[in-house]
């Protein structure tokens, strides 16, 4: 099986202390919050896989990482088996920038707002030297601007001119500019309207279908997930607590905070229909529960749950790291 | 049978500017019964907001209500003194927001801000707006109300502050609540949680709400009844159910088609192609006509108005000259 993206033992903490003065004059104790922590997952090509989870789950720090833009305090990325963060080859990492990409969530602010459409469409291009001479640049340009669904006389817009959607497909578009096989979506629809947002995501699916790519999913959207995904994490207070593929995740929810989030979200199928309750929220990361963090909310927790952190463990298709699971309480 | 407690007749609501004036809301017409949930979808810049601050007079000047009216309980509102709706608000009618910090101030502590609330729109003073803000926490489920009373907002979670909000709102024991996007700001598991709340409270006190959401999934959950907005008019109404599972606009049809469902996946969503018009470019006849896959040259001279289709209302010509069959889209 050949996996383009590894990530192996991923952590990432941040210092969010008080100044080293009102610590010293308070007698406060440096504190720390652990963003991600353990987090092992591959992706093969071609795949989609997906990370959801509530705000404060890590997952766009996590998201930050694989790309390379928050460095790991623990654990690396490897992308074709090149090291991203620590590399032994600096050269193959350089080579291997220009084939990862990412795509922001709200494309009013990842765009330069005084920039024209095909200069930030040109920009990647330019800047890695994929094309010589203006009128190739501008080739290139129109050729992507057309394959996001957009027209070529687009390019000389600026982004203020466009409605929110079609940012999206200017993003996308300079996403595509340098020819990437790995493409990290951090919320891509979550500030687009429903309507926008199929749009959306049916232009991602065709051009995975079209160019081969791979993409790391990141959303807090479930039905986007069951839309978009090959495979799918969940992941609670910086760890994955389940890992399986769409079908079985779906059908057969295995982890207790999963099918929680599955009961929770509101669906236009549930007109009339009684929900289940669900109690409490997440927990503050700078002061996670001892154990496996989700016994405070579980109504499966026991002894065992609040005084030994599970690990991931194998349960059929699916990797589920909770205690009940692997003890068959569940 | 009850008569409406919120009726809305023709309302129109329009923006002057340099340019041109711009119809926010044109010519809407709805009620909401004692006890009922109206649900109010659509995307951004439907009009969808504009027509809750209407309601409450928080138009944002130079906006202003064009035409129509507005009664609450037979009552016309939309005409009052700044004064006399400054009555209105907060005590007839509540109101909860998006975003649950800034709707409490961060200096005040939570039971005060109850306090000042019950004591600006009721007689209760002292020990008695104290125990009538430690109710209301007690009742929107947040649990210890009197150590709670203490506390900042800050110290309170997204999903504990929208109850307070929810509180804050009930305080003065309106008859009506205007709720704009009260889940939104939430994660999924709190939305819940805020939604069953609402759900109860209209029920125990009779309430009338008007929830105003994009979010379809909240609307199928809590609504009774839903109208759909587009581009400043309402474009279908009806009972929950019929416009979920059988829309009848084929604005409706395509904005349930492009919901990204739990219970199916893989094929390709249904996207509308284009999107909505800005204000200042709303084409003639029915506004939806450009992005329409039934438009014929009726849709581009004449704008529909609402007309009964079902158990609710679509402004549809298609409902004028021949029947589209359900769910096609």
């Amino acid at each position: 099986m050949s996996n383009l993206v590894r990530a192996e033992n991923l952590g990432r903490v941040f210092d969010v202390s008080r100044p080293w003065l009102d610590r010293l004059l308070e007698r406060a104790p440096r504190q720390v919050v652990t963003a991600v922590a353990d987090v092992t997952f591959d992706i093969a090509r071609r795949e989609t896989l997906a990370l959801v989870g509530e705000s404060g789950s890590g997952k766009s720090t996590l998201a930050r990482m694989v790309v390379g833009l928050v460095l790991p305090t623990t654990g690396e990325v490897f992308i074709d088996d090149v090291a991203m963060h620590y590399p032994t080859d600096r050269l193959a990492r350089r080579r291997l920038r220009r084939r990862i990409q990412m795509v922001f969530q709200d494309p009013y602010a990842s765009l330069n707002p005084r920039w024209r459409a095909g200069d930030i469409v040109a920009e990647p291009i330019r800047a890695l030297g994929l094309e010589r001479g203006r009128a190739r640049v501008d080739a290139r340009v129109g050729e992507l601007l057309r394959l996001v669904g957009l027209d070529p006389a687009d390019g000389t817009k600026y982004p203020h001119e466009f409605s929110g959607g079609q940012r999206q497909r200017v993003a996308v578009a300079r996403a595509l500019a340098s020819q990437p096989d790995f493409i990290v979506c951090d919320e891509p629809t979550s500030a687009l309207d429903v309507s926008v947002q199929a749009q959306i995501l049916n232009l991602m699916r065709d051009l995975q279908d079209q160019l081969g790519l791979t993409y790391l999913f990141i959303t807090h959207n479930l039905a986007v997930v069951r839309h978009m995904a090959h495979r799918i994490g969940v992941m609670y207070l910086g760890r994955l607590v389940e890992l399986a593929p769409r079908t079985s995740l779906f059908a057969g929810p295995r982890h207790p905070y999963t099918r929680m989030l599955l009961d929770a979200v509101p669906d236009i199928d549930m007109v009339g229909r009684a929900r289940k309750p669900i109690s409490g929220e997440m927990p503050n990361p700078i002061d996670p529960p001892v154990g496996c963090s989700f016994h405070p909310r579980c109504p499966y927790a026991n002894e065992r749950c609040r005084e030994e952190r599970p690990n991931l463990r194998r349960a059929d298709d699916s990797l589920v790291a909770c205690h009940a699971v692997s003890e068959g309480r569940i | 049978m009850t008569s409406p407690l919120l009726c809305v007749r023709n309302l129109r609501v329009e923006f002057p500017t340099r340019r041109a004036t711009l119809r926010a809301i044109d010519d809407i017409s709805f009620d909401i019964m004692p006890g009922e949930v109206l649900g109010v979808v659509g995307e951004s810049g439907a009009g969808k907001s504009v027509t809750g601050a209407a309601i409450i007079g928080l138009i944002d000047a130079p906006g202003r209500i064009a035409g129509g009216e507005i009664l609450l309980d037979g009552q016309r509102i939309d005409q009052l003194p700044p004064a006399a709706m400054r009555s209105i608000r907060g005590k007839r009618i509540g109101m909860v927001f998006q975003d649950p910090l800034t709707s409490l101030d961060p200096l005040y502590r939570i039971g005060a801000q109850i306090e000042e609330t019950i004591a600006a729109h009721t007689d209760l003073r002292g020990e008695a707006a104290r125990r009538r803000a430690i109710s209301l926490l007690a009742e929107v489920g947040i649990a210890a109300p009197e150590i709670r009373m203490d506390s900042y907002p800050h110290q309170f979670s997204g999903g504990m502050r929208q109850r307070v909000v929810v509180a804050l709102a009930l305080a003065a024991e309106p008859q009506l609540v205007i709720a704009d996007e009260p889940t939104t700001a939430l994660d999924v598991s709190v939305q819940a949680q805020i939604i069953t709340l609402m759900k109860r409270l209209a029920q125990d006190h009779h309430v009338a709400i008007m929830l105003i959401t994009h979010d379809m999934g909240v609307i199928a959950e809590a609504a009774d009844r839903v109208a759909v907005m587009y581009a400043g008019r309402i474009v279908e109404i009806g009972p929950v159910q019929d416009v979920v599972h059988t829309p009848r606009h084929p604005y409706s049809q395509g904005l349930m088609g492009s919901i990204p469902r739990l219970d199916q996946s893989a094929g390709r969503l249904v996207a509308i192609p284009g999107a909505m018009p800005r204000l200042d470019a709303i084409p003639p006849g029915c506004a939806f006509h450009p992005r329409c896959p039934h438009a014929f040259a009726r849709c581009i001279a004449e704008k529909p108005s609402l007309r009964p289709t079902g158990a609710g209302a679509a402004a549809c010509w298609l409902f004028d000259v021949a029947k589209v069959t359900d769910g096609a889209a």
